[in-house]
């Protein structure tokens, strides 16, 4: 009796620390930050103290235009990071996957910009954009080309290059251990069917890594949301609000306007459009697991 | 995997080569730089040939160093004090996540109980948290909701021994960063682990549950040492975040805890683009991220590769 | 560590002085207490830190510093100054910091230290701090709420005052035989052609990236050529003609100025200065003890310095930091007398010569200070008409002017209409205005 008692107790004993951290240090902050988003709270007051203001905060948010430019900047960031890290991580991979000597000194090499701080790489980029002592203008002056003004009238295009520099190596990495996981089977199959390199990537290599190809896209699409610290060390948002991405105009709410109850608000609206990727993301998954299992048989049935 | 058609042609090496000098080469300039002095750094006089200083490093270091540089007026940075905490902290935390996540990956992959399915799917959702999100209630209930009385009985004890004003609240101390990092952590570590323990057999569990070990002899003695390439994957990713991470541990920390990111942040102040000392900021943040790259590149892709495709 | 140890040997031996000493010793009673003080990272503070020291050989009390770039020190402040017991018994506040502050109760009136016979000292001579900058950085509750008047008290001390200068370059001017400008006209017209007669080489460079930066660089114009943000009710006024005229100032300046001038925070407008890239330099006097500095600038030497030109009026910005004590301190006593060390003629004149900015006319006047800084005496006489009220000094101010700088941001790098965004700017502070219960008695 009392050892099925234990044996029953067991898994909740072995649950009992991450339930209580996650519940005291995620869940609860979360609640707490939906509650304080109905209030008029600044920094120097407790909770109680603040006023409820009951949607106020999320209206003014709706109409404010620079919430708007917020919103706008986060999301064609988010766009164009993922699709071209896509783009260019896919590519170099299937260039890449073929035996080198040394492939394994190559991917150490670039796995390294991903290790490194957000805040370092925010400051390299900084230094590398800089107008005049800058890297990347010196080596334009030095051949004789116009300068660019990289971190005032291109700085969304500027943070979208640091980005990709940072986290296309997240892709490819992914995508080589995708193509060398394929049945070869299949590609043995087309070689001999006489299909050129081109078709075999289209016709086999592409469909095949497509799942975890999606996979992957949607989970840098759900980090291209949390990304600030470059961006702050960068640019801190400006010129203007082009690269004020949504989680520094939360962080700097909080902080410069002193507007908790605001930022709180804005948490929340960030918060639905990543519960909404989520969701597309396991709907995704579901989907693919009975997709695969047909994939599979067909495979089978061609061998 | 070699295919007859792909003959090593030069233009490949070429395209090689760009690539590594495209992701190593700002790494390599900022080594560079934080050996120069700004002089020399804004004027440009060109890249390799340069007097190399160990000037930046030493006022950025001047609080733990055991002499006082000619250059150095006073000592501003206090970034030897930072690295300390910045080792703290990450050490910590990471060693905390993955006791802590590993226990709980094992329950979930190995025990059906009541509430599995809620604690599985919630520890998904809040994987997408983002760290901005988490700032303003953090930083509200690290100040005001999570502290003890300086009145009562364990906040007067510790106010009696370690000093300090006010309440004695998380934030400011290195636990409250640690926990934040614990937490934020936790539900990654979770979901990579579970597809490493899916992979040990039971078979060997129940052989040792057969000579009379209890679950949690199992656990330590027969699932630990089989899973290690996920913790270590799961360690470097831990320490990683923990190491790096600016945002919330900028809210929470005071005088004494702040970590190097938020000093490298701070250094950049408006009145003083020291480039030579950023640059030698930099590095040192960036000396143990550079280090497990070079040492354990396996074990950061393998984590990599199964946090992703394990769903 | 090593150095805590020796500034405590020193301690030490200066206590023993001291109690040898016949003579009575007005800190004595806190020798051996350690202050923590919250200083922003900026030159003068930079140049407070090399004096401070002295402070400790001279009295016993050790100071233990808190530096941070100054938008994270007004967010560590904030913190820390609603907490029932702070950490900080002395702190520098930005002048619109003071709104907040003295508005919440946060700040110790100075009054009754300066009344207590054992703090204050005689010869301390408060009539020789420039009055401009005690009204705009320490008082509250008079005319129009924050600035001095019947009704006003003081809460502080200006340390580390500044006002706009303009610093040009000497031998470009005389190689072109340039004038240095009096009139904005003046400035506006030689700052668009240097670039053609110095081909790579910017006008003015000034501070320009969205946010706190532009918005400053905004009001420097916007007071001189007769606009203000507000009319005596409170209403914006700031999209009139005076208004968009600054707005358009600072538009040509940065057009005619050097490379990426529009996202230059003031560092890089400093830097840009420092490194020979452009001819003016429009901002605080704090620069200069960096352009005399071989390790930062190319310019030693080849920089002159004049009065920030007239518009409608003469009139210099008045900005920089002053220091309080925090409620909640630990050690006010002690913190009232470091206050009143570094502000004491003494003091004023040993962060002088550290390269500070001085906040009395006598230092202003002072030979040794002269000598080393031949700058000085223009500075002083740019501090007759620094201006207390240049800029609005009320709790919603930090939120106008965030709206304010980033608008300019847009008008500088998206060609936004500078009439349309002012009339936003306008349309925005009164309904901030209004939230904040300024039209009440209206």
């Amino acid at each position: 009796m009392r050892t099925a008692m234990a044996n029953r107790l067991t898994p909740y004993m072995f649950m009992a620390p991450a339930i209580v951290i996650m519940a005291l240090a995620l869940m609860y902050p979360l609640g707490y930050m939906i509650w304080g988003s109905f209030r008029d709270w600044n920094p120097s007051q407790t909770i109680g103290e603040a006023e409820f203001v009951g949607l106020k905060n999320y209206i003014t948010l709706w109409g404010d235009p620079n919430f708007h430019e917020s919103l706008g900047v986060t999301l064609r960031f988010a766009f164009f990071v993922v699709s071209i890290e896509m783009v260019l991580g896919v590519g170099l991979a299937l260039l890449l996957d073929r035996d080198i000597r040394g492939i394994s000194v190559l991917r150490t090499m670039f796995i390294l910009p991903m290790m490194i701080a957000p805040v370092v790489v925010g400051l390299m980029w900084r230094y590398m954009y800089h107008p005049t002592v800058g890297t990347f203008n010196r080596f334009l002056d030095g051949i004789g080309l116009p300068t660019v003004d990289w971190l005032g009238q291109h700085a969304l295009m500027s943070i979208i290059i640091a980005d990709i520099w940072q986290w296309t190596p997240f892709i490819f990495i992914l995508s080589l251990a995708a193509l060398q996981s394929l049945p070869r089977s299949a590609l043995e199959a087309a070689r001999i069917d006489g299909a050129t390199a081109w078709q075999q990537v289209i016709h086999i290599k592409l469909p095949l890594m497509m799942p975890v190809l999606i996979v992957t896209g949607l989970l840098r699409l759900i980090d291209a949301f949390k990304v600030l610290e470059v961006i702050l060390v960068m640019t801190e948002g400006g010129p203007g609000l082009s690269t004020e991405i949504l989680a520094l105009r939360i962080s700097r709410t909080a902080t410069e306007f002193r507007e908790l109850g605001v930022a709180a608000a804005m948490s929340n609206y960030l918060l639905i459009l990543l519960l909404l990727l989520t969701v597309a993301m396991f709907a995704f998954n579901r989907w693919q697991e009975t997709r695969a299992a047909r994939v599979q048989a067909l495979v089978e049935e061609d061998d | 995997m070699a295919s007859p058609n792909t003959k090593a042609n030069p233009a490949f090496y070429a395209v090689i080569a760009l690539l590594v000098f495209m992701s190593v080469g700002p790494v390599i300039l900022m080594f560079m730089n934080s050996f120069k002095l700004d002089v020399d750094i804004i004027s440009g006089s060109s890249g390799l040939i340069f007097l190399p200083t160990i000037q930046n490093y030493e006022k950025a270091l001047c609080d733990v160093l055991w002499y006082e540089p000619d250059h150095v007026d006073f000592c501003s940075l206090k970034f030897g004090g930072a690295f300390i905490n910045s080792l703290i902290i990450a050490l910590i935390s990471t060693v905390l996540t993955l006791v802590i996540g590993c226990m709980a990956a094992y329950a979930l992959v190995r025990f059906r109980f009541m509430g599995r399915d809620t604690v599985s799917l919630s520890t998904l959702m809040v994987r997408m948290v983002p760290p901005a999100v988490l700032l303003v209630p953090v930083f509200g209930l690290w100040n005001n909701e999570f502290c003890l009385d300086r009145d009562g009985l364990i906040g007067g004890a510790i106010r009696d021994t370690f000093g300090g004003r006010g309440d004695v609240c998380l934030a400011g101390t290195h636990s409250g960063i640690i926990l934040i990092y614990v937490a934020m952590n936790l539900p990654f570590v979770i979901w990579i682990l579970q597809s490493f323990i899916v992979q040990v057999p039971r078979s060997l569990e129940e052989a040792a549950r057969v000579d009379g070990a209890g679950p949690f002899q199992v656990f330590f003695k027969v699932v630990l040492p089989l899973i290690k390439p996920g913790l270590a994957a799961a360690a470097i990713f831990t320490f990683r975040i923990a190491w790096n991470e600016y945002l919330l541990a900028s809210a929470l920390s005071d005088r004494d805890t702040r970590t190097m990111p938020i000093l490298i942040v701070n250094n950049m102040s408006e009145f003083n683009v020291e480039w030579g000392v950023i640059m030698a900021t930099g590095m040192l943040l960036a000396i143990p991220p550079i280090i497990f790259t070079l040492f354990a590149s396996r074990q950061i892709i393998t984590g990599m590769t199964a946090g992703a495709v394990k769903g | 560590m090593i150095k805590g140890l020796k500034s405590t040997a020193v301690g030490l031996t200066t206590m023993a002085f001291m109690t040898g000493a016949a003579f009575a010793n007005p800190y004595a009673e806190y020798e051996g207490t350690t202050l923590i003080v919250n200083f922003p990272a900026h030159p003068h503070y930079n140049a407070v830190m090399q004096i401070l020291p002295e402070f400790t050989k001279q009295t016993g009390i050790e100071v233990e510093v808190d530096q941070l770039p100054y938008l994270k020190m007004r967010e560590r402040q904030t913190l820390e100054l609603a907490q029932d017991e702070g950490e900080y018994d002395l702190i520098a506040y930005v002048v619109f910091s003071k709104a907040d502050y003295v508005y919440a109760d946060q700040l110790e009136n100075l009054a009754k230290y300066f009344m207590n016979p054992k703090l204050s000292n005689p010869a301390y001579d408060a009539g020789d701090l420039i009055d401009g900058y005690v009204y705009n950085i320490g008082f509250a509750g008079g005319d129009k709420g924050y600035l001095q008047g019947s009704t006003g008290s003081l809460f502080g001390i200006p340390y580390g005052s500044e006002t706009s200068v303009l610093g040009y370059r000497k031998d470009i001017f005389e190689k072109h035989g340039l004038e240095v400008p009096e009139t904005y006209d003046e400035m506006l017209e030689i700052a668009c052609q240097i670039p053609e007669l110095e081909p790579g080489m910017g006008g003015l460079s000034s501070r320009a990236a969205s946010g706190h930066h532009a918005a400053h660089a905004f009001l420097l114009h916007l007071n001189t050529l007769g606009g203000a943000i507000f009319d005596d009710e409170w209403n914006p006024v700031v999209n009139n003609a005076a208004g968009v005229q600054a707005a358009e100032a600072l538009k040509s300046i940065v057009d005619c100025g050097p490379e990426g001038a529009t996202n230059f925070g003031f560092g890089e407008a400093l830097g840009s200065f420092l490194n020979g890239d452009t001819a003016m330099f429009l901002d605080t006097t704090v620069v200069a003890g960096q352009i005399d500095d071989p390790s930062k600038s190319q310019v030693v030497g080849k920089v002159g310095w004049a009065m920030h030109p007239m518009g409608v009026k003469r009139a210099s910005q008045t900005g920089g930091f002053g220091i309080g004590i925090p409620a909640n301190a630990e050690n006010k006593e002690a913190a009232f007398l470091l206050m009143q060390w570094l502000t004491s003629k003494e003091g004023d004149k040993l962060v002088a010569m550290a390269g500070g900015n001085p906040s009395r006319f006598s230092t202003h006047a002072d030979a040794d200070v002269n000598a080393k800084f031949p700058h000085m005496a223009t500075f002083g006489e740019a501090l007759q008409y620094a201006d207390p009220d240049w800029r609005p000094i009320i709790p919603v101010w930090g939120k106008i002017n965030a709206d304010l700088g980033t608008t300019l941001s847009k008008v500088l790098t998206e060609d936004l209409d500078i009439q349309e965004a002012l009339d936003g700017v306008a349309e925005r502070t009164k309904a901030v205005m209004e939230d904040a219960g300024y039209y009440t008695w209206n």
